[in-house]
């Protein structure tokens, strides 16, 4: 099958300290692919040096591309989109503006209807303010953005973390959705949420790949609870 | 009460044309300091080139509107320039911006003062005369400076708050990792954000300069009421820079017409300071009203999610 994204010998972190070391992944078109791990593992860094926000070594190729070097703006032109676990939001814009901005590839009115589609909730709030919505209306709106941009690839980053449980459904629904025309790779503590969506896991410990394979099979051996500790 | 009704009627227009004038010098400051955030003090020296421009076109060519005309886009050239040189490097470093404009505006004055010399130079009123309202004389280009004032202020809100440009750049300003990370080329939006500050002080300049005298001194003058326009009327907020401008410039021109120029100036710095301590009172009880209205009418509405 062929390869949507090869990660080759990647390094990253904050300043001097290092917090990814030697991470190699390949993410194949439309999987699913979930990243786990304990606190401080190196999940959030690995999305963010994928992203372009921190810096970084190693190889990293989108679709025969080498974007190693590129900075976020062109990766996320190039299709691959972030959604980040927190500061999701520019304060004082309303939800319509989010979708707006985040809206390249249709006509703003078809991409807000189809945001308030998938969460009708947003539907009934584009004139207000993002800052003013709730945890978990903020991770759907971040969704609804990430989709907006038609992605090959989304990183998603612990969408169901801190969400009351009637959301997360909702959000496992999204995560769905959104996986029919985007590969997925989903930062995600919760075992259930990942077994439920995900087919393939990576389980980062102190910045390293130590285990992976599919996620059923993970689950089913109890590597998944061993390595996180549950 | 007396007083001002005494005053109001002889001196009304100036204190319109100088709330004007006080809104037209600190809109590109609000752009480069109030929504860049960087601590400008290379604002004056931009009014300064356009000033210059228009005087140095009206020199050569005779025609003084083409010298305002090519103003703001020398000064937008100039602001492209020092922003992609200069500035670029420094938006996480506001001390070491402050110094870095500080001295962008000590290389321009000396180079404006080695081409054009220390002399005051003059800059032709290009309409000239005047008419007459109410028995009252109102020169025509004090009244076209009012306009163009609307004008600018009028385009400007548009563009930041009607246009895809003005969209990403205050997505830019709000969280500027985020926007990048949806595609917006944040760096590139700075940089047309500090020209655009740039080319209205450009602007602002060559439209000021037919009512004052040119020196290398000129746009000196200019900064520090630019400076308290934008802190009182709050960074980033275009209708708080209109409201200190037309409170600061109004004040100006009632006190001056009352007192002598420098002891209004004192009183302005007062009226100022007693601005800055007394704005986040008003803002916070504006907001609480705001947010009050909000929750009221999301309460019609609202489906709990969580």
């Amino acid at each position: 099958m062929t390869t949507l994204l090869h990660v080759a010998g990647l390094n990253a972190g904050y300043g001097s300290s290092r917090v990814l070391r030697n991470v190699s992944l390949d993410i194949t078109p439309g999987s699913v692919v979930c990243v786990m791990g304990r606190n401080g593992a190196g999940k959030t860094t690995l999305l963010k040096a994928l992203m372009g926000v921190i810096p970084k070594q190693g190889s990293v190729v989108l679709q025969g591309s080498d974007i190693t070097r590129w900075s976020s703006h062109r990766i996320s032109r190039a299709g691959m989109v972030w959604v980040p676990q927190e500061d999701t939001v520019f304060p004082g814009l309303t939800v319509r503006e989010h979708l707006t901005v985040a809206c390249r590839h249709q006509e703003v009115a078809a991409a807000v209807a189809a945001a308030a589609t998938l969460f009708p909730v947003l539907g009934d709030r584009l004139d207000q303010e993002a800052q003013t919505l709730s945890g978990g209306e903020r991770k759907m709106l971040a969704i609804a953005q990430a989709l907006e941009a038609s992605p090959k690839l989304i990183l998603m980053d612990e969408p169901t973390e801190g969400v009351a449980p009637v959301v997360v459904q909702d959000l496992i629904t999204a995560i769905r959705v959104a996986s029919r025309n985007a590969a997925i790779v989903l930062v995600e503590q919760n075992v259930d949420t990942a077994v439920a969506v995900g087919s393939y896991a990576y389980i980062l410990e102190r910045g390293q790949i130590v285990e992976s394979g599919a996620i059923k099979e993970l689950h089913e051996d109890g590597v998944l609870e061993e390595r996180l500790g549950l | 009460m007396s007083i001002i009704a005494t005053l109001l009627p002889v001196d009304s227009f100036n204190i319109v044309v100088l709330a004007a004038v006080f809104v037209l010098i600190a809109l590109g400051l609000h752009i480069t300091f109030g929504m860049l955030g960087v601590l400008n003090l290379a604002h004056g020296e931009f009014l300064l080139i356009g000033a210059y421009t228009a005087f140095q076109i009206q020199e050569a060519t005779g025609s003084v509107v083409l010298g305002m005309a090519l103003a703001p886009i020398v000064a937008g050239i100039i602001g492209v320039i020092v922003e992609r040189s200069i500035l670029r490097f420094l938006y996480q470093r506001p001390l070491d911006s402050l110094l870095a404009t500080f001295g962008v505006s000590l290389i321009i004055r000396q180079a404006i003062q080695l081409r054009y010399s220390a002399n005051p130079r003059t800059v032709t009123d290009p309409i000239g005369g005047s008419f007459v309202i109410a028995g009252y004389n109102i020169p025509w280009w004090r009244f076209v400076i009012v306009i163009a004032t609307i004008a600018l202020v009028t385009a400007t809100l548009a563009l930041i708050n009607r246009t895809r440009f003005g969209l990403n750049a205050r997505a830019t300003i709000r969280n500027p990792i985020l926007a990048d990370t949806m595609g917006i080329n944040t760096s590139t939006v700075r940089t047309a954000l500090f020209a655009l500050g740039a080319a209205m002080a450009g602007i602002a300049g060559a439209l000021i300069a037919p009512i004052n005298t040119l020196n290398p001194s000129f746009g000196v003058l200019f900064l520090v009421n630019s400076f308290l326009v934008v802190i009182i009327g709050g960074q980033g907020s275009l209708r708080g820079l209109v409201t200190a401008a037309v409170l600061l410039g109004g004040s100006l021109a009632i006190l001056q017409f009352l007192i002598s120029t420098v002891f209004a100036q004192i009183l302005v710095l007062v009226i100022a300071i007693v601005g800055v301590r007394t704005r986040p009172l008003i803002v916070d009880a504006v907001n609480k009203r705001r947010d009050r209205l909000a929750f009221l009418r999301s309460r019609r509405t609202r489906t709990p999610v969580s």
